[in-house]
């Protein structure tokens, strides 16, 4: 599904060719055809977006010719979409909120998974509560780790601002000053966890993926600028019938996932690459409410003091539920 | 007189009930299947192909009847093997509904290997019942064509493999889309018991 090979050129060739000989390729036939050909999505350093990396050929099934991946921090990624420069994307929970809060136009269209994140301690770090008086390292203020760390400690009865010294690190990883001693915890994000148990680095206080209450809401949902929701309906739902279908492939088919994630130059390590799609919960986007993440993130960034806005100002301006409640029943699995 | 009285009287009220009941429960199953009716996608996409008898098959052909319409290989080792012998389970436990009411077509991903002769040793190897399912074949461009509209993706990645979505739709009998079943990890009584229910549709 990623062209950058020449396995994939040839076979994209080949498709090409055949789609010349019938005329010009009819999208999915259920709905009409995508307002637009075009959609961009955003490539981060992080795997745990795999289904969105998978999903390009996906993507011209339904419709969508023009096909690019915007280079982004995965920290700030929200900003890009903001900005216009992304039109949908898979994002995290928490940072979402936040941006949204701060005005930033973005509708949250669905959530995709569960179980992306990971906190990293030293030895004298058992729980979340432990972080007080610690340094914690992220990449930045405003970042996916500090805004779901700020959450999760403040879920725990910390002062977030005042408990943790925090440590902005926007040049060198937190997961290396980690593994230099030079920060307490950190939190990772795949491949950084798959990575720090190769090395046998530190250990693990939260497992999202496993740990409750955040194993019970998404990390990872699928977002969009508002004036692309609104201007191409169509083409949204046809972007989230192709991301999920990729999400289901990540289930079903990890080994295929995880290599085209590497031919595609989107990770370089096809272990890390198929650890995390083994760890991470691919398989809930039918089996929990959206809403519910948005309401339990909300209430932990406003506990923080992160956000002002309520968590029914957030559900009602910026989310879009009727494409995923389509699709949950138009694609069983 | 007095006692024929009483019987007819016995029976209009004996009458009165078993409508009164049947009242009581066609309301709520009324309200349930409204409720758990499946979606319309929209108009099912057409195809006229070959089958494993060499026969033109089209769509339309199973217009009147359920149609469950899916993408396999013969050559396929993974998942494939696995889908055809799920929906052919499902099709024993059809029963006499099988052929007759409901039909199964599975389109190759792979046409220029899989030929009419090829597809017919397949089907051969899961012991299908020829009257109601269909493999069916064709030249590359419309079969591509007929895959992509299905919003299936395919492409040959070498070594005679097809990477492939897995992807099963049910056409009801007027020939509209209603859902898709993503993969190979479809419950097969569900699988079932949504074909059944497009045959009780009106």
């Amino acid at each position: 599904m990623i062209t950058q090979s020449r396995r994939r050129f040839l076979a994209m060739a080949s498709l090409a060719n055949a789609a010349a000989l019938v005329g010009a390729p009819k999208p999915h036939a259920a709905d009409a055809p995508p307002e637009t050909t075009t959609i961009r999505l955003a490539k981060i350093p992080g795997i745990c977006i795999a289904p969105q990396y998978v999903a390009e050929e996906l993507l011209r099934v339904e419709g969508f010719t023009d096909i690019r991946y915007v280079a982004t921090t995965g920290a700030y990624q929200h900003e890009q979409i903001a900005h216009g420069e992304v039109d949908i994307s898979l994002h995290f929970a928490a940072p979402t909120i936040l941006a949204m809060d701060g005005g930033a136009p973005i509708t949250v269209l669905a959530g995709v998974h569960v179980g992306c994140f990971e906190l990293f301690g030293n030895e004298d770090i058992r729980s979340i509560a432990d972080l007080k008086g610690k340094i914690v390292g992220v990449q930045g203020l405003g970042s996916s780790p500090h805004v779901f760390l700020t959450g999760m400690a403040s879920y725990v009865g910390l002062d977030p601002m005042k408990d943790i010294h925090w440590i902005f690190s926007p040049s060198v990883k937190p997961m290396e000053l980690f593994a230099k001693g030079k920060i307490d915890a950190f939190l990772g994000f795949p491949p950084e966890p798959q990575e720090m148990r190769a090395r046998n680095i530190g250990h693990v206080i939260v497992n999202s993926s496993v740990d409750r209450p955040w194993s019970q809401y998404f990390c990872c949902m699928l977002i969009g600028h508002t004036d692309f929701v609104h201007r191409y309906p169509i083409a949204t739902k046809r972007a989230l019938r192709a991301i999920l279908k990729a999400t289901d492939l990540c289930v079903s088919e990890p080994g295929r996932v995880a290599q085209l994630m590497v031919d595609g130059g989107f990770t370089a390590h096809l272990d890390y690459a198929l650890q995390t799609l083994n760890e991470v919960p691919y398989g809930v986007w039918r089996d929990y409410d959206p809403e519910d993440t948005i309401r339990f993130y909300s209430l932990r960034l406003r506990e923080a003091g992160m956000i002002k806005s309520s968590p029914q100002k957030i559900i009602a301006e910026g989310t879009d539920w009727r494409s995923l409640n389509e699709l949950k029943r138009e694609l069983k699995g | 007189m007095r006692a024929a009285l009483i019987a007819t009287l016995v029976v209009l009220a004996g009458a009165m009930l078993l409508a009164a009941r049947d009242a009581v429960n066609e309301q709520p199953r009324t309200t349930a299947d409204s409720e758990q009716a499946l979606p319309t996608i929209g108009a099912a996409p057409g195809f006229t192909l070959t089958s494993q008898d060499g026969a033109r098959v089209s769509l339309r052909d199973f217009r009147g009847k359920v149609a469950a319409v899916t993408f396999i290989f013969a050559s396929c080792s993974s998942t494939c093997p696995l889908l055809t012998a799920k929906m052919a389970q499902v099709q024993d436990e059809l029963g006499s509904d099988f052929g007759t009411r409901i039909a199964f077509v599975s389109i190759t991903v792979d046409p220029e290997h899989d030929t009419p002769e090829v597809l017919k040793r397949y089907a051969q190897t899961y012991d299908v019942d020829r009257a109601g399912w269909s493999f069916l074949t064709g030249s590359p461009p419309l079969v591509q064509e007929v895959i992509r509209r299905y919003g299936v993706f395919a492409s040959k990645i070498g070594g005679g493999d097809v990477d492939h979505t897995n992807l099963t739709s049910l056409v009801d009998r007027r020939g509209m889309l209603r859902v898709q079943y993503l993969g190979v990890r479809f419950d097969p009584e569900e699988f079932r018991h949504d074909l059944l229910s497009l045959l009780d549709e009106p």
